[in-house]
């Protein structure tokens, strides 16, 4: 029960400093939300579109292109922007349908649209599917100008009209489409589902790892012998501290998860999932807080090589940049931190809506890390407590 | 002056000793840079090129122009390899593992109904994960859809009401398939003016935490006078004005020694391109003077050294954000992206960019606005800071 | 003023006055010190001691008042004037991250010693104060009296002409704080002038030509310990422990023209007298006479105590 009051009290001690509430809940709420609205919702890329003065048959380019599937069309005002914006990554490639596309073409010249890309192969790859869409206008468009020039039809327009009154009957070629293969995820997620659980599993293991550094005030202010003055035994003060860590990453959780799910909508998948891979990831980290936190003697340190930790265990185990779009090697590489763990669980409860007994092997092997960590902890924390 | 000058050499010397200055501007972020280099460099590469099979079970005309013609275009570039695989069941297998991106499946038959005037088919096969590559594999089957349809409408508008003989719609579409398609699509290329992925996590962790590194300037100010040192250079015969300036010196000069480990280091170490050497210094000078504003500003609001450094690191971590350190944001809907600008890091990213794509002249406007904020927060600072400066 | 006599003193402040707030903390204090003197100010906490010498060293702007250093204007942007000023601060005010050496040499300096000259003289204060064999670790390293040594030793380093010292000895144990009491004495007998603030009345008494006494920011007394005592017309106690014709000698004494007061009392005599030291033979040759047994003689002077409690009635210590 000793345990209980000396981890309330480590829990109390982190809430009075303000800016701890900004690093360890708002911060990450945040993180969710710019990480969700920028990069959650489609991945397709932008294509810019010029089509100022391109009359109506520029319009109706314009809206071949913005049927594509997987492509999202925005219109720029005027090419020197369409340039700005595509050099500068803002948009993948860029479209410019000259000014007078449907005089032109009306009259029978030829006309040609600019396709900006930038050097790197995506963009230029783009330039397929621009092309698709023209071919198609231009089916219509050739057939006009065919049947005026076979006298079938008096003008253009009127040849374009029969062209457009033909166009269905006409038998035609198409292109039909399957997929294959097992999707990486079988549901689909929403926004802010992916940027949520890996920012959770970031922001629980960095803030054990920074909090460590409490551990250091606790020594450093005399209070872990303090402690220990009192009837109470080493073990109780390593199980407190231990526990205090433990304390701070459910109350981290619970607040990440409900703020995010009522905030953004966030899905995290079958609840008892949920809370049995933060609780047993809340013991990794706590581990490792704690054990970090003896390591060191002077906070400056302490601070300094938390944050390489936390910050770049998150990174290798997929926290920042999806495990999905890791090299299998890479892949392989990551599975050494814990996170990487966490975050498979988790893409199994969301993206596959897996329950308890489906994350099984995860969770196995996030329990043997607390374990190691955990163990590893209360034998230094015991040999520094008694120096 | 030179009082300044000892009292900023003095700090530095504490400051490289106590080695928290050396993690936070040093070990950190190339520690960062290289777990970032290390999960991109597995990424980016071959696998930028995009695969495609084709199977052809038709063998006649109409697929050999598609496999023959069309096919071998698209392939030269480099951009998109094709892959002309012999059995259906092999070219699905490797489309559902993702060894391709998608196969283009052209059925027996279909250059006979080509022929025939029939409605035809092509198939696209697509990995379920790739779908930007399935789209384009699809776009290249459709442009040669397309084709034919226009020659077949081409006769059928050509037509009008009038049946026609066979021979009369082979002619016709013969004459159609002449005539060049009215629209054409001429490629312009861009400049680049964006960091490739290694250069922006280097440049990215860099400058985000140049605002941690500069906090041991002012906030020092604060500990003195905790410590009570101030008051002993408060007493010797030196101005108060030297006591700031030194301060400001050595938040200046701890940034200008950690960016230049960190452009040293992810240059040789992990090949990371930061550009030109005089836009980049422009940059990082004007980089460093604004951190140095900001920061110190903060730290004169503040009562105490520890909620000085509390106050920092957030307002350090929110600038980081808005500012596009951890991933763009240039891309991010309306508010965000227009906010971006409120942060120093931003226009230095920005400037970054640019100077990939221009000349060395296109780093003046960053580096303008990085002073501005410079200037006002400095400013604002040094007038804060000589209230502070007082026992 | 007079150029000569002003040339004089090492120190000259008058009319200081300083408030934070609402509250006055100096209220038109003002003393000079000559060449050589040290001088005391003495007070209780919250006095206004520590205000008033932050005001002396250019520290703290005034509000009120003029201070002369060695006949230079003091401001807080005087550098001449600060140049002739050696501050020793109540709390310890060494870099811990730094060593000893590297304090000292820093501090030489940044008070305009040329690098060569800052080496022989931090060797020197190194010596002074006993830590040369520690000069190299870092002072956070340093026991408490090692970095109180240094503390003073800064202070020393630039030759200064007028010392200042605020509370020196406070939360020191009784062994530095007699090594602390000695070094000013040397420093004072090598012909420093020294301003020295204290709550503790030994020391004023120990080391100081001249105190000042002040309290609630007023200089309320100044004078050698002598002016000050006679301020309080007591003059000194002694208790005689005897037995015998107790009353007679009593009055024998009273009729003494330096006895103030005699009273005979159940086992001795109380007297009271002026400089007892002098007259202590006379007094134990008449109280002899009538066949008084003295067993012990008890002398109480006055002190500085006694006198801050009779200007206010309030205790020097609380």
């Amino acid at each position: 029960m000793k345990a209980f009051w000396i981890g309330m009290a480590n829990l109390r001690r982190m809430f009075r400093v303000l800016t701890n509430i900004f690093f360890v809940f708002v911060f990450p709420l945040v993180l969710i939300l710019v990480l969700g609205a920028t990069f959650g919702g489609s991945s397709s890329p932008r294509l810019g579109v010029v089509s100022v003065g391109s009359g109506s048959l520029g319009t109706a380019l314009l809206g071949e292109l913005e049927q594509i599937p997987h492509l999202r069309v925005v219109t720029v005002s005027d090419p020197a922007t369409l340039l700005t914006q595509v050099e500068r990554g803002n948009l993948a490639a860029g479209v410019i349908i000259p000014p007078g596309y449907d005089g032109a073409v009306r009259a029978g010249h030829d006309a040609a649209l600019r396709y900006l890309a930038r050097p790197d192969q995506s963009s230029q790859q783009l330039g397929e599917t621009v092309r698709g869409a023209v071919a198609r206008q231009a089916a219509l468009l050739g057939s006009a100008r065919f049947a005026v020039a076979q006298h079938a039809a008096p003008d253009f327009s009127a040849g374009l009209a029969a062209a457009t009154r033909l166009s269905p009957a006409v038998p035609a070629v198409s292109v039909t489409q399957t997929n294959a293969g097992t999707t990486l995820f079988s549901r689909t997620l929403g926004q802010f589902d992916e940027g949520a659980w890996t920012e959770l599993l970031l922001f629980l293991f960095l803030t054990a790892m920074t909090g460590s550094v409490a551990l250091i005030e606790t020594r450093r202010l005399g209070l872990s012998r303090r402690m220990l003055a009192t009837p109470t035994s080493p073990a109780t003060v390593i199980t407190g501290e231990t526990l205090g860590r433990v304390l701070i990453s459910c109350v981290q959780a619970l607040v990440i998860i409900l703020g995010s799910a009522l905030l953004f909508g966030v899905n995290w998948g079958q609840p008892a999932g949920v809370a049995a891979v933060v609780i047993i990831f809340a013991l990794v980290a706590a581990g490792a807080g704690v054990f970090v936190g003896t390591l060191f003697r002077n906070e400056q340190q302490a601070i300094g090589i938390s944050l390489l930790l936390g910050l770049g265990l998150g990174a290798l185990g997929g926290c920042m940049v999806p495990l999905e779009v890791f090299s299998p090697t890479m892949r392989q590489v990551a599975h050494i931190t814990p996170q990487a763990w966490g975050n498979d669980a988790f893409a199994k409860l969301v993206g596959h809506g897996a329950s308890i007994a489906g994350i099984l092997p995860q969770l196995g092997i996030l329990a043997a890390y607390a374990v190691v960590l955990l163990v590893l902890a209360s034998w230094r924390l015991r040999r520094v407590l008694s120096a | 002056m030179r009082a300044a000058w000892l009292i900023c050499v003095k700090d530095l010397r504490a400051r490289l000793r106590d080695r928290s200055a050396l993690l936070i501007g040093i070990v950190v972020p190339l520690g960062l840079a290289f777990i970032f280099n290390s999960i991109f460099s597995g990424i980016s590469g071959a696998s930028d090129v995009i695969s495609l099979g084709v199977v052809n079970a038709d063998h006649g005309v109409a697929s050999q122009q598609f496999t023959s013609h069309v096919l071998p275009a698209v392939d030269r570039s480099g951009l998109i390899t094709i892959h002309t695989e012999p059995s259906l069941a092999r070219a699905r297998a490797l489309a559902a593992n993702g060894t391709l991106a998608a196969v283009i499946v052209i059925p027996a038959g279909f250059s006979a109904r080509v022929q025939a005037n029939q409605p035809a088919s092509m198939q696209v096969i697509g990995n379920v994960d790739a779908p930007v590559s399935t789209q384009i594999a699809r776009s290249i089957a459709e442009s040669y859809a397309a084709d034919l349809n226009r020659v077949r409408l081409s006769v059928a508008t050509a037509a009008g009401s009038t049946p026609l003989s066979p021979a009369q719609t082979q002619a016709l579409a013969a004459q159609a398939a002449a005539t060049s398609a009215p629209v054409t699509v001429t490629d312009v290329s861009a400049q680049t003016k964006e960091l490739n992925q290694k250069s922006f996590f280097a440049a990215g962790m860099a400058v985000f935490f140049l605002f941690f590194t500069v906090q041991f300037g002012v906030t020092s100010l604060l500990e003195e006078r905790n410590d009570g040192t101030l008051a002993r250079l408060l007493a010797a015969p030196i101005s108060r004005a030297s006591i700031l300036g030194a301060k400001l010196l050595t938040s200046f000069l701890l940034g200008v020694i950690s960016m230049a480990v960190l452009v040293a280091a992810t240059t040789v170490l992990f090949g990371a391109a930061w550009g030109n050497p005089v836009g980049v210094t422009v940059l990082i000078v004007t980089a460093i003077m604004a951190a140095t504003g900001i920061m110190a500003l903060i730290a004169t609001l503040a009562r105490n050294a520890e909620q000085a450094a509390n106050w920092q690191s957030v307002v350090a971590v929110i600038l980081g954000l808005i500012g596009g350190t951890f991933f763009p944001v240039s891309q991010a809907p309306g508010v965000l992206s227009s906010l971006t600008f409120v942060a120093p890091q931003a226009w230095f990213l920005r400037g970054l960019g640019d100077l990939r794509g221009g000349g060395v002249s296109v780093v003046w406007v960053p580096a303008l606005a990085m002073l501005a904020f410079a200037a006002v927060t400095g400013g604002l600072a040094l007038f804060r800071l000589r209230r502070l400066a007082e026992v | 003023m007079d150029g000569a006599k002003v040339g004089e003193r090492m120190l000259e402040c008058r009319g200081l006055r300083r408030s934070f707030g609402k509250i006055v903390a100096v209220d038109g204090v003002g003393f000079h010190i000559n060449p050589g003197e040290t001088y005391g100010l003495l007070g209780p906490n919250g006095a206004g001691k520590t205000t008033t010498i932050s005001m002396i060293a250019g520290l703290l702007e005034r509000d009120a008042g003029e201070v002369v250093v060695a006949g230079e204007p003091m401001t807080t942007h005087s550098v001449r004037a600060k140049g002739a000023l050696g501050y020793v601060p109540q709390d310890l005010a060494i870099y811990p991250d730094l060593s000893g050496r590297e304090n000292l040499m820093f501090f030489a300096r940044l008070y305009g010693m040329s690098t060569a000259e800052a080496r022989h003289r931090s060797d020197e204060v190194l010596a002074l104060t006993g830590l040369a064999d520690r000069a190299g670790d870092q002072t956070k390293q340093y026991s408490g009296g090692m970095k109180r040594r240094l503390n003073i030793g800064i202070g020393l380093l630039h030759r200064p002409r007028l010392l200042i010292l605020d509370e020196p000895t406070v939360g020191v144990d009784p062994q530095s704080r007699n090594a602390i009491l000695e070094s000013v004495e040397g420093l004072s007998g090598a012909g420093m002038a020294v301003l020295y603030t204290t709550h503790y009345m030994e020391e004023a008494e120990r080391l100081c030509d001249r105190i000042g006494i002040i309290d609630h920011g007023k200089l309320i007394a100044e004078g050698t310990r002598g002016e000050l005592v006679s301020m309080v017309g007591e003059g000194d106690q002694v208790r005689l422990s005897a037995t015998g014709n107790l009353t007679g000698a009593a009055a024998k004494l009273s009729a003494r023209s330096w006895v103030r007061q005699a009273k005979a009392l159940d086992g001795g005599i109380d007297l009271v007298v002026e400089n007892a030291r002098s007259e202590l033979p006379a007094i134990l040759t008449d109280a002899a006479v009538d066949g008084v047994a003295i067993r012990s003689v008890e002398v109480t002077e006055p002190d500085l105590e006694a006198v801050f409690l009779h200007l206010t009635g309030r205790a020097l210590r609380d």
